[in-house]
């Protein structure tokens, strides 16, 4: 039988700096969501609850419109 | 019905900063003269853009909360994007008064 170690459970980097509403301008917080080729993390990798992913996503995307935030990097790098 | 807007503008870098608000506040009369209120006017600054625009990599952003009627944030979205120096704008609704967010 495979052990589970106690807490396997990720951060949520949300929670921890008690955001409650994401804010589309605070790029800063939405780099940490964003991979180097600028593409959203899964929400396996960033521990969000659904609702928060969805907002994350959302903001992800308006930041982006704004030139705030990359459009994911083309293939090959 | 009035409501709280947030609109972001880009501004062609080669503007002079100082003169960002200024230009800013001609555009901002539309809001007052429809009856509605400017409630902040935040200057961001010269800023790298994350890809170009217009051939620009840079931007001088700003950020204004608005209280007032759709129909007034429609035309100043209009007025503003007949703006060849403005390279981008961006409206966004907000349920609150913001202030208290802002860092």
């Amino acid at each position: 039988m495979r052990e589970r170690k106690p807490d396997r459970r990720k951060r949520n980097v949300l929670n921890e700096r008690g955001v409650t509403r994401v804010d589309w301008k605070d790029t800063e917080l939405l780099r940490t969501f964003i991979s180097d080729r600028g593409k959203i993390r899964a929400r396996r990798v960033t521990g969000l609850t659904p609702q928060q992913q969805k907002q994350v996503a959302a903001a992800i995307k308006n930041a982006r419109e704004m030139a705030l935030l990359p459009y994911p990097a083309a293939r090959k790098g | 019905m009035s409501r709280h807007y947030e609109v972001m503008v880009i501004l062609e870098p080669s503007i002079d900063e100082r003169k960002v608000e200024s230009t800013l506040e001609e555009f901002l009369k539309v809001i007052r003269t429809a009856g509605g209120s400017v409630d902040n006017v935040d200057i961001w600054g010269r800023r790298r853009l994350a890809y170009e625009i217009k051939k620009h990599s840079e931007g001088i952003y700003a950020v204004v909360d608005i209280t007032a009627e759709a129909d007034a944030v429609k035309e100043l979205e209009r007025q503003l994007s007949l703006q060849e120096f403005i390279l981008r704008t961006k409206t966004v609704r907000r349920e609150t008064v913001p202030h208290a967010a802002k860092a």
